[in-house]
């Protein structure tokens, strides 16, 4: 393929399947990976392999971790009253370094999308609700999906799911950025939507 | 309003392209197939994020090449900035003063242009679709929350349509969308509404010098989402609870059809010359003078409503205004308004501009002032 030795090739088709990188870029990367010294591409590849096998989801709040349960969950000094909903282990580590919240988290791995073929079943909402109705300690779950259609959705969603439960169900405030990433907030509008959080 | 410099870089059939306009009357004048549309095709992306003629941006990156660039630098208000679209395979970068803006929406809105086009007959005569995103484009232009909330709707819409494609449905699924469908389409709609109205007010003045003897023409907004109540048009928050009871009654509709049936993509507007619709019954020279005098009326629209003039762009449509009042009316525009124009022959300005207008040739992508 595309007129390189059978190796390099496919080298760039494996490239081109990561986000936002093209056929040049993945050709400029793959030669790249060519001149690189034999221990720095063991590395790499290495890296690539363990990120997949040696990482696995909490039992408890389904974040990405090398062992279960993550550090967070078995954090003694973290509350076990208050739960936040995130879309991705991404999103931890910005809730995290607003450094305003001492809860807990559940980490949904994405938001309700039926025209991407992602339904309820398909992110963890189910493991959220047998959490909660597991653990009497939870008391306020605090909704933090991102600001866009997907996410107000599973927003809701859960909301409604939760209606029989003994919980105060919160939504971070919209100070965030309209149709953006929680990912991107910066940690002072991220603090604050935390602050104004509203109940639904 | 005015664009003062244009470059253009691997954009359709210019290889680079650098044109400096004149405040009045700019004329683009070669045979077909030259670049001239492209050229206008290109300020209107300024303005609007997009193309007028192709939703595939890349269709705009020359053939073969990687990348397009539009640059222009305007003056709305007094206030002079640089507007630029980057268009690659894989997305489009839209900058302001070399600030690259997170999202389109947020691109769209610093300068307007009104474009006048031979297909712009297709307001009158075409389907309801033509007649939204004309609509969704103007207001889009001069009302970024506008934009905000048909940009929500459509992708909410989307997703709860995608639902009723289900083999089994849900509702209490689908009913999760609901509420942000409804909230979105109560916007649009109550902006949809003064749209027309504004724009009505505007286009009856206008059809009146333009049209023979003593027409009258008016515009009326035809919404899926009806209140019995007439108050309650103007009211989002009631509108939008009424929206949610037309979701709950038509759930039958929508599991039939697999889609939702009502809401602001299904709304409409219509056009009357002496109170019958322009659509079945005018003939075809005043279906093109209600056409033109919608199209004019977005420039007193947009004045009202930003406080400068946009640019107007026309797209070798003199040759067919068959009244000379009209192309007389079309060219005194230049006196508030600056106007680019493509033409394959001067005949039809004959007289009218002499040494006003800034002359420019364009040839094979190559534009020589
Ligand atoms: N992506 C593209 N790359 C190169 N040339 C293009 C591209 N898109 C259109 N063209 C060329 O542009 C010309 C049409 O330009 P246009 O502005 O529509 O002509 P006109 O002067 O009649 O208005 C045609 O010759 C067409 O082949
Ligand atoms: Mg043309
Ligand atoms: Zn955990």
């Amino acid at each position: 393929m595309w007129g390189y030795p059978e190796p390099i090739g496919r080298l760039v088709e494996q490239f081109m399947k990561l986000p936002s990188i093209g056929p040049k870029t993945a050709t400029r990367l793959a030669f790249h990976v060519l001149s690189m010294s034999s221990e720095d591409v063991e590395g790499f590849a290495k890296a690539l392999h363990d990120v997949k096998h040696n990482l696995t989801e909490c039992a408890i709040c389904c974040n990405i971790t090398e062992k279960t349960p993550c550090s967070i969950c078995a954090d003694a000094s973290r509350d076990d009253k208050v739960l936040c909903v995130v879309q991705d282990p991404k999103d931890v580590m910005a809730m995290e370094r607003t450094h305003e919240f001492n809860g807990k988290y559940h980490v949904l791995h994405g938001a309700i999308s039926p025209m991407e073929g992602v339904g309820p079943n398909d992110v963890r909402i189910r493991e959220l609700v047998q959490r909660i109705g597991t653990n009497e300690e939870i008391s306020e779950i605090i909704i933090a999906t991102n600001p866009n259609v997907e996410g107000e959705a599973t927003a809701m969603y859960i909301s409604r799911l939760l209606k029989p439960f003994p919980v105060r169900v919160t939504r971070i405030a919209h100070g965030l950025p309209v149709g953006g990433d929680l990912e991107y907030a910066d940690e002072v509008t991220l603090a604050k939507a935390l602050e104004g959080r509203r109940q639904i | 309003m005015r664009i003062e410099r244009l470059t253009l870089g691997k954009f359709r059939n210019y290889e680079t392209g650098n044109v400096q306009f004149a405040d009045g009357v700019n004329v683009f004048i070669g045979e077909n197939a030259q670049g001239k549309t492209n050229a206008l095709e290109a300020i209107h992306m300024l303005a609007m994020g997009k193309s007028h003629r192709t939703s595939k941006d890349t269709e705009c990156i020359q053939t073969g090449e990687e990348s397009a660039l539009i640059k222009g630098e305007i003056t709305v208000k007094g206030h002079r900035s640089v507007l630029q679209v980057d268009i690659t395979q894989s997305g489009k970068r839209a900058l302001v003063n070399g600030l690259s803006q997170a999202k389109m929406t947020d691109f769209i809105g610093h300068f307007q242009v009104v474009l006048f086009a031979p297909e712009d007959l297709q307001l009158v005569k075409g389907g309801p679709a033509v007649r939204r995103r004309f609509i969704d484009m103007e207001l889009g232009q001069t009302h970024p929350k506008y934009l905000y909330h048909v940009t929500q709707f459509n992708r909410v819409l989307q997703q709860r349509n995608a639902i009723l494609k289900q083999t089994e449905i849900d509702w209490d699924y689908v009913g999760v969308f609901d509420e942000q469908l409804a909230i979105h389409g109560a916007e649009v709609t109550v902006r949809r509404r003064r749209f027309v109205d504004e724009m009505t007010k505007f286009a009856k003045r206008i059809h009146q010098n333009i049209a023979p003897g003593r027409e009258q023409m008016s515009i009326e907004y035809n919404p899926s989402i009806r209140s019995d109540d007439e108050r309650g048009h103007l009211n989002v928050d009631a509108l939008a609870e009424h929206y949610l009871t037309l979701l709950r009654q038509r759930r039958h509709q929508d599991f039939q059809s697999r889609h939702t049936t009502v809401g602001p993509h299904r709304d409409d507007m219509s056009f009357f010359i002496d109170g019958k619709p322009v659509q079945s019954y005018a003939s075809q020279g005043q279906q093109r003078t209600v056409a033109l005098s919608i199209r004019l009326a977005e420039i007193d629209f947009i004045y009202q409503e930003v406080g400068d003039y946009p640019v107007l762009l026309l797209d070798d449509v003199l040759s067919e205004l068959d009244d000379h009042r009209q192309t007389n009316l079309v060219i005194s525009m230049h006196e508030r308004v600056q106007t680019i124009i493509t033409t394959t022959s001067l005949a039809p300005f004959h007289g009218m501009l002499e040494g006003q207008m800034r002359l420019f040739q364009v040839h094979s992508g190559i534009i020589t002032g």
